[in-house]
């Protein structure tokens, strides 16, 4: 068997630190995965404030903040072949292989991908979330996403259910989609010592408070349990619109004593609040995977969720009580949690979460999708356009368009700034000293000549 | 002492060792002429003449006149602004550095004292549109770096023997150090 081959991987979303988020931790934890695995990993996403230019992350993580201002809901914005110099650029002068890109609301995902594609290069699709079929927002965001994925290597979807939602708004081949589910780090989210006393129950919520994360489910659920137990108590971390509804809910019931509201927590601190706990209640109206649930099973928290999404599909039956998305079906839910509270073992939750899902194994999995994405043939122009035209009888059309124009900017770049003239980036090795010191110096070694 | 050279489409480079390195090291880039900028020159006053013209006809409309202005605003600066013909870096270890820009018979000089420079870094930048090599000085005491050459860009293998210089003068070693992680 030969050596496994080296890839040279750019990841590109609008979302990756300073925002915290499960589409930002995805990336980052799958990069720093890949890495150790001796790939080299490159993320692009547009500057975050004064946060702009080439930073480097833990382990040699490059990151281009390119000064694109997000215009919407932190997305860059789209300008179809505004972003074709800088992304062909950075390929360049990476010598980039594969572009992996993620979640379908990114604008800039779906332009780095088809820049990609009009420059020859190999792209994977990673899609987070679900999206609905009917509003105009989901209609048009759908057929962006049949656009760029008509002409993807490879796709990943996080749970079955994503990747059935995805198949179904993009019109993808399922053999084209693999399920590779997010995972958690374990080794930061772990019980605590000592468990916080049963005279009372502590239910803990951490989520943003808006509508999709059932935040209006909360205000009907959360009176209702304090009134049937008296010895359950709410901590409420998270904020957004809905939290006024949640301060007067309070107000009206009394509940000052019962339900403590956080604010906003950051995500380093995510931990301790989920240890002074024994539930962990999510009520989304709507979740691909759901990684807040598996934070929470990692601390040893018996979780209740609403069924929704692919929520059923992350943990087992015996860590997870499910209910709809009905304030009397999740009250129900709590009180068969509260009765099978006793039975749990915060340290036994744990060291199951830590064999059931590690982000190693995402990366691995996930080098299979890129090793599969490289033996995809290269096709020329035309054979890519017939695939956008069966996109529709209008669409695809003026798919096709968009596609020829990208190509001949393509081509007019090359001619304005040719492939020789943009030098190409040093690789940065890391070495792996005995002392910890020597282990962070960086050498910079250059194919030609020797930097150091 | 011999002068050396890296020659590119752009750029040439010349290391001037004529006073010896320990006294005063001196790197010029100079700047090929450009073929398309010469058209835009030769071009702006034909271009500055019409839009005279297209103004003394539509006087009255005042957007176009607004818009006319501003046109011949910015040819008249291209045909009197001189080019960069050169732009150098002279170490002296024992004083400091001196950056000049040369414009035709016009240089600007800025002299930075050695003990004020912390370190000189190759750092690469990014626009909106492109991604380059740069060399900058770190100062003690300031908070924005400052870069050698305003003027020009010239590729990396030009920058490091520069770089090399200028962390031999400066007595700092020649390697990255550890950079600044940003942790998550």
């Amino acid at each position: 068997m030969g050596e496994p081959k080296r890839h040279r991987i750019l990841m590109v979303s609008d979302f990756f630190y300073p925002n915290f988020g499960g589409v930002e931790n995805h990336i980052y934890y799958l990069s720093q995965c890949l890495l150790k695995l001796g790939h080299k990993v490159v993320v692009m996403t547009h500057a975050y404030g004064n946060r702009s230019g080439v930073r480097y992350m833990t382990g040699g993580l490059k990151v281009y903040y390119v000064p694109w201002k997000p215009f919407l809901m932190q997305n860059t914005l789209p300008t179809f072949y505004g972003t074709l110099p800088i992304i062909r650029t950075i390929l360049i002068r990476e010598k980039i292989s594969l572009v992996h890109g993620h979640q379908a609301f990114s604008t800039l995902c779906h332009e780095a991908l088809m820049h990609s594609r009009t420059m020859g290069c190999r792209v994977v699709f990673t899609d987070h979330s679900l999206y609905g079929f009917g509003d105009v927002g989901s209609i048009h965001m759908n057929k962006v996403l049949q656009f760029t994925l008509a002409d993807v290597s490879q796709a990943i979807c996080v749970s079955h259910t994503s990747k059935e939602n995805t198949v179904l708004r993009s019109g993808l081949p399922p053999e084209k989609v693999f399920v590779i589910s997010n995972a958690v780090d374990t080794a930061m989210f772990k019980p605590a010592l000592e468990r916080p006393s049963d005279n009372e129950i502590v239910i803990v919520v951490i989520s943003r408070l808006v509508y999709r994360k059932g935040a209006d489910l909360l205000v009907e659920v959360i009176p209702e349990v304090c009134r049937l137990y008296p010895n359950v108590r709410f901590i409420v971390g998270g904020d957004g619109p809905k939290r006024v509804r949640l301060e007067q809910m309070r107000e009206k019931h009394s509940l000052q004593d019962r339900v403590e509201m956080l604010g906003a927590v950051p995500h380093a601190r995510v931990r301790s609040v989920l240890i002074s706990g024994h539930i962990f209640l999510n009520s989304s109206l709507t979740e691909a995977f759901c990684i807040a649930i598996l934070e929470a099973a990692s601390c040893g928290l018996l979780t209740v969720s609403t069924r929704v999404g692919g929520v059923p599909e992350v943990l087992p039956d015996d860590m997870v009580v499910l209910a709809e998305p009905d304030p009397s079906d999740m009250v129900l839910a709590i009180n068969k949690a509260i009765s099978i509270l006793p039975t749990i073992d915060p340290q036994v939750m744990h060291d199951r979460m830590k064999k059931l899902y590690n982000w190693h194994d995402v990366a691995k999995r996930t080098e299979i999708v890129y090793d599969r994405a490289l033996k995809c043939s290269n096709q020329s122009l035309l054979e890519r356009l017939s695939r956008y035209l069966s996109c529709g009888a209008w669409a695809g059309k003026l798919f096709c368009l968009v596609v020829v124009i990208d190509f001949l900017l393509f081509r007019l770049l090359q001619l304005w700034q040719p492939a020789e003239d943009i030098e190409v980036v040093p690789d940065i090795l890391l070495s792996q000293g005995e002392d910890k010191r020597d282990a962070d110096k960086l050498r910079v070694f250059n194919g030609d000549q020797c930097l150091k | 002492m011999a002068e050396c050279g890296i020659f590119d489409k752009k750029y040439s480079y010349i290391h001037d060792r004529k006073w010896g390195s320990e006294a005063a090291d001196a790197h010029h880039i100079i700047v090929r002429k450009s073929h398309a900028k010469g058209f835009l020159v030769y071009l702006s006053p034909i271009l500055l003449l019409a839009s005279a013209f297209h103004l003394f006809l539509f006087k009255d409309n005042i957007t176009i006149t607004f818009w006319n202005s501003l046109l011949i605003a910015f040819l008249v600066k291209l045909l009197l602004q001189k080019p960069v013909e050169k732009e150098s870096v002279i170490v002296m270890p024992a004083f400091g550095v001196q950056l000049e820009t040369h414009r035709g018979s016009k240089i600007v000089r800025r002299f930075v004292p050695i003990d004020k420079i912390l370190k000189p870094v190759l750092s690469e930048c990014v626009t909106p549109v492109t991604c380059y090599w740069s060399l900058s000085f770190i100062i003690r005491g300031e908070a924005e770096l400052m870069l050698v050459f305003k003027e020009v860009c010239p590729p990396v293998k030009v920058l490091v023997p520069i770089w090399k210089a200028l962390c031999a003068a400066i007595g700092s070693e020649g390697i990255l150090g550890t950079p600044t992680a940003d942790a998550p």
